[in-house]
C-alpha cells in the first residue's frame, strides 16, 4: 500500500518531467545500447576463436619449414624438412603418427568455364587421422594412389561450389595449374583456421604427385602434422622435436630455428593476445558509455531538486526524514536508469542481430543482460546519490519557501 | 503542552545579523485556539517554524508535549512533526498532479505505521471538508479554497495535536475564508489544539485569544491596548 503510493508518487515525478526523463533515457539507452553490441560482440568473437583452436586439434603439433615468426602455411618452394626429420619424429615416444604435407597457396584452378583458386596440399591417407577429416562423398587419397602418382583430388565444400555451383563434382576433372585431375571425394566441412583462412577452400592431392608433378620439390616436405596421444604432453614433445630437427638440420648453439613448431597452446595464445587487445579497448568503451548515461542522469537529478526544492520542504514538514528523501530520489534516479537499460537492451539486440546479418560472428547469452541490469542499479545509485543527498540536506524551511 | 521560554532566533547572511525574536514566552494548553498577529516581517513564521519543529532557536528553550526538543535530532524532529503536527500554509504546497486522495495520504507515507484503513481514512476527511466529490481530482482542478481544504485534509490525516496554520486565508476570498475558519471553529470543538497566524482580526477574533507579535516579543491583548 504505502509502496504502492510511493511508486505512483515516484512515476508521476517522473512523468510529469517528460524533457528530463527523455534525455536520461536517451543517454542510459546509447550506454547500454553499446554495453550490449560490444558483450555481443566479444562473445562471439570468443566462441569462434575457441572454435577455431578446437580445429587446429588438442592433440596436434604442426612443424613448419622456415624459421622466422608465426605465418601463415609453409610452402614447396621453403621446403626443407627431410624424411629423416619424420621418421626420427615418428620414433619420439608418444608419437602416434607424422604426416607429411606439401603445400603450395592459391593455385590456379579451372572447370569449364569456371576460374578459382585454392591451396593445394599433397597428403597420405594418414591426413584424415591428423585432422580427424575425412571424405563426406566419395573415397580418400590412397596409399596406392601416392604409389602411382595418380592425378586424383579432393576437394572441400568452398571450392566445390566455386568450380561446380550445384553440380555433383565426384567423377569430373578440374584443372589445377593447368594439369588435369579427377575429382574422387569432396572434404568434410571444417570451417574456418585459427588464423581466419577458409579451411573449406582446399584442394588434396596425392603428397607424392604434390611433390614430383606439381610443385617440384621431390626431396623436402613443407609442412609436418604430428599427432601425440597425450594432449597434456604436446608441450614436451614439441620440445623434443625441435631437438631432433636442430640436430638434424646441424644448426649451432648461436643459430635460430629454420623451422617453425606450434601446439594448440601456442595457437591458442597467438589468437587470444591478438583478441585481447581489441578486447580491452572495447570493454572500456562499454563501461564508459553507460557512465555518461550516469553524468546525464546526475545533472539532471540536480536539475530536478533545484526545480522541487518546494516539494522536499513539504515533504519534510509532513514528515520525511533525510534518509526518507534520499531513497526517493534514489529510487527515482534507478527507475530512470533502469527503464533506459531495458531500452538499451532492446536497442542493442536490435543492432547485435543487424550485425550478425551482415556477417558477424555475435553471441547473446544471458550475461549482457545481467551486466546491464546490475549496471544501471549501480549507475542509478553512484549517480544518483549525490543529488538525493543534496535534496535531503536543503533547509526544509527555505526549500519550503521557493 | 507547547511551553516557550526566552526563545531567541537570529538569522546571519555574511556579515549582517538580523535577530528576529528575542526572547518570545508562549504557553498553549492542550485543545485551546490561539491567534497570532502581527505587522508583516516580524517573524511570524519564523515563530510558527520553530513551533513546528522545522527550525531551531537560537536560544532559550522550547518544551513539547514534556520533550526537550533542542535536544532531539533531525529524525527525531521529523517524527515529531508527522506525528504531532499538522501545517496549513498560506500558499496551499500541494503536490502538482497528484490527486487530492494522494496529497492527504502523503503524510501517512512517513508515518511508523501505514494504517490498513488510510483510503478510507483520507476520503472520510476530504468528506468532511466538503470535497467528497472531488477526491480524484488534481490540484490543477481544485479552487484556491478547495485547495486549503484539502490541505487541511492532509494536516488531519496523521490524527496530530496540534494544527500550525500561517495565514491560511491570506490566499483566498471572503467566502473561501469564511469555509476555512469554520473548519478551524470545528476542529477547536473536538478538541485540537489550533494557532492560527493572521492579519485578518475577523478571523482572529475567531480564537480564544489573540497574541501579538511586537518587535521580537510577544504581547497579550491587555498589554496592547
Ligand atoms: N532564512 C532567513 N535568513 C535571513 N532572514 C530571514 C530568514 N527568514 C526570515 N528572515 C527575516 O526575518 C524576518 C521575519 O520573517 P518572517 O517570515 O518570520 O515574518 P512574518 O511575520 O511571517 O512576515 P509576513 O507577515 O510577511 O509573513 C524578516 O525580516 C525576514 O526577512
Ligand atoms: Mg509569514
Amino acid at each position: 500500500m504505502k509502496t504502492t503510493l510511493m511508486i505512483k508518487v515516484a512515476a508521476g515525478a517522473i512523468g510529469r518531467q517528460k524533457m528530463r526523463t527523455f534525455l536520461v533515457e536517451l543517454a542510459m539507452m546509447a550506454g547500454i545500447a553499446t554495453l550490449t553490441v560490444i558483450v555481443a560482440l566479444t562473445q562471439g568473437a570468443d566462441k569462434q576463436i575457441t572454435k577455431r583452436i578446437r580445429n587446429f586439434g588438442p592433440d596436434a603439433i604442426m612443424v613448419h619449414s622456415g624459421g622466422g615468426k608465426v605465418r601463415g602455411p609453409s610452402t614447396a618452394a621453403e621446403a626443407n624438412l627431410s624424411k629423416k626429420d619424420i621418421s626420427d619424429i615418428r620414433n619420439i615416444p608418444g608419437v602416434l603418427l607424422a604426416t607429411p604435407i606439401q603445400t603450395e597457396l592459391d593455385m590456379p584452378l579451372k572447370h569449364g568455364s569456371k576460374f578459382s583458386t585454392a591451396w593445394v596440399m599433397g597428403v597420405e591417407p594418414a591426413w584424415q587421422r591428423a585432422w580427424h577429416r575425412g571424405a563426406r562423398k566419395g573415397t580418400f587419397i590412397s596409399a596406392a594412389d601416392n604409389e602411382q602418382l595418380s592425378k586424383v583430388c579432393l576437394i572441400g565444400t568452398t571450392t566445390a561450389a566455386d568450380l561446380f555451383g550445384g553440380d555433383d563434382p565426384v567423377g569430373s576433372s578440374i584443372l589445377i595449374n593447368n594439369v588435369s585431375f579427377k575429382v574422387i571425394g569432396i572434404l568434410e566441412k571444417r570451417g574456418q583456421s585459427p588464423v581466419g583462412t577458409d579451411f573449406d577452400n582446399l584442394v588434396l592431392i596425392p603428397y607424392t604427385t604434390a611433390s614430383r608433378r606439381l610443385m617440384n620439390q621431390p626431396r623436402y616436405a613443407a609442412m609436418v602434422r604430428v599427432i601425440v596421444s597425450d594432449p597434456a604432453r604436446a608441450h614436451h614433445i614439441a620440445a623434443e622435436i625441435k631437438g631432433v630437427l636442430r640436430e638434424n638440420h646441424h644448426l649451432a648453439a648461436t643459430e635460430e630455428d629454420d623451422f617453425r613448431i606450434s601446439t594448440a597452446a601456442h595457437v591458442a595464445r597467438m589468437v587470444r593476445m591478438s583478441a585481447k587487445t581489441m578486447g580491452t579497448f572495447l570493454w572500456l568503451v562499454a563501461v564508459i558509455a553507460p557512465l555518461v548515461g550516469g553524468i546525464v542522469l546526475m545533472n539532471i537529478m540536480l536539475m530536478a531538486v533545484a526545480a522541487r526544492k518546494r516539494e522536499i520542504g513539504l515533504r519534510r514538514a509532513l514528515g520525511a526524514r533525510k534518509g526518507d528523501i534520499v531513497m526517493q530520489f534514489l529510487s527515482e534516479s534507478i527507475m530512470l536508469t533502469v527503464i533506459g537499460g531495458f531500452l538499451g537492451i532492446g536497442a542493442g539486440v536490435g543492432i547485435a542481430f543487424y550485425i550478425h546479418h551482415l556477417g558477424k560472428p555475435i553471441s547473446l547469452g544471458w550475461q549482457p543482460f545481467a551486466a546491464a541490469f546490475v549496471f544501471c542499479i549501480l549507475i542509478g545509485l553512484l549517480f544518483g546519490v549525490y543529488p538525493a543527498r543534496k535534496a535531503a540536506n536543503l533547509d526544509p524551511v527555505q526549500a519550503l519557501n521557493q | 503542552m507547547i511551553e516557550l521560554r526566552d526563545i531567541t532566533k537570529s538569522f546571519h547572511n555574511g556579515p549582517t545579523t538580523t535577530e528576529v525574536l528575542k526572547g518570545i514566552n508562549l504557553c498553549v494548553e492542550k485543545g485551546e485556539f490561539v491567534a497570532v498577529m502581527g505587522s508583516s516581517g516580524n517573524g511570524k513564521t519564523t515563530l510558527m517554524n520553530i513551533l513546528g519543529c522545522m527550525l531551531r532557536a537560537s536560544g532559550g528553550s522550547y518544551r513539547l508535549d514534556g520533550a526537550d526538543i533542542e535536544s532531539l535530532d533531525d529524525d527525531q524532529l521529523s517524527a515529531i512533526r508527522n506525528k504531532k503536527i499538522g501545517f496549513v500554509f498560506q500558499a496551499f504546497n500541494l503536490l502538482e498532479g497528484t490527486s487530492a486522495l494522494d496529497n492527504v495520504l502523503l503524510p501517512l507515507v512517513y508515518a511508523e505505521h501505514y494504517p490498513d484503513d488510510a483510503e478510507e481514512r483520507a476520503t472520510g476527511l476530504l468528506q468532511s471538508v466538503g470535497l467528497g466529490d472531488r477526491v480524484h481530482h488534481k490540484p490543477s482542478e481544485l479552487s484556491g479554497g478547495q485547495l486549503q481544504r484539502v490541505a487541511i485534509a492532509r494536516a488531519l490525516v496523521n490524527e496530530p495535536a496540534i494544527i500550525l496554520a500561517d495565514e491560511p486565508t491570506g490566499n483566498l476570498d471572503t467566502a473561501s475564508s469564511e469555509e476555512v475558519m469554520n473548519i478551524f471553529k470545528r476542529l477547536h470543538a473536538e478538541g485540537k489544539t489550533i494557532i492560527l497566524i493572521t492579519h485578518d482580526p475577523d478571523d482572529a477574533a475567531r480564537a480564544e485569544r489573540t497574541v501579538f507579535l511586537r518587535d521580537g516579543k510577544i504581547f497579550h491583548r491587555e498589554e496592547v491596548q
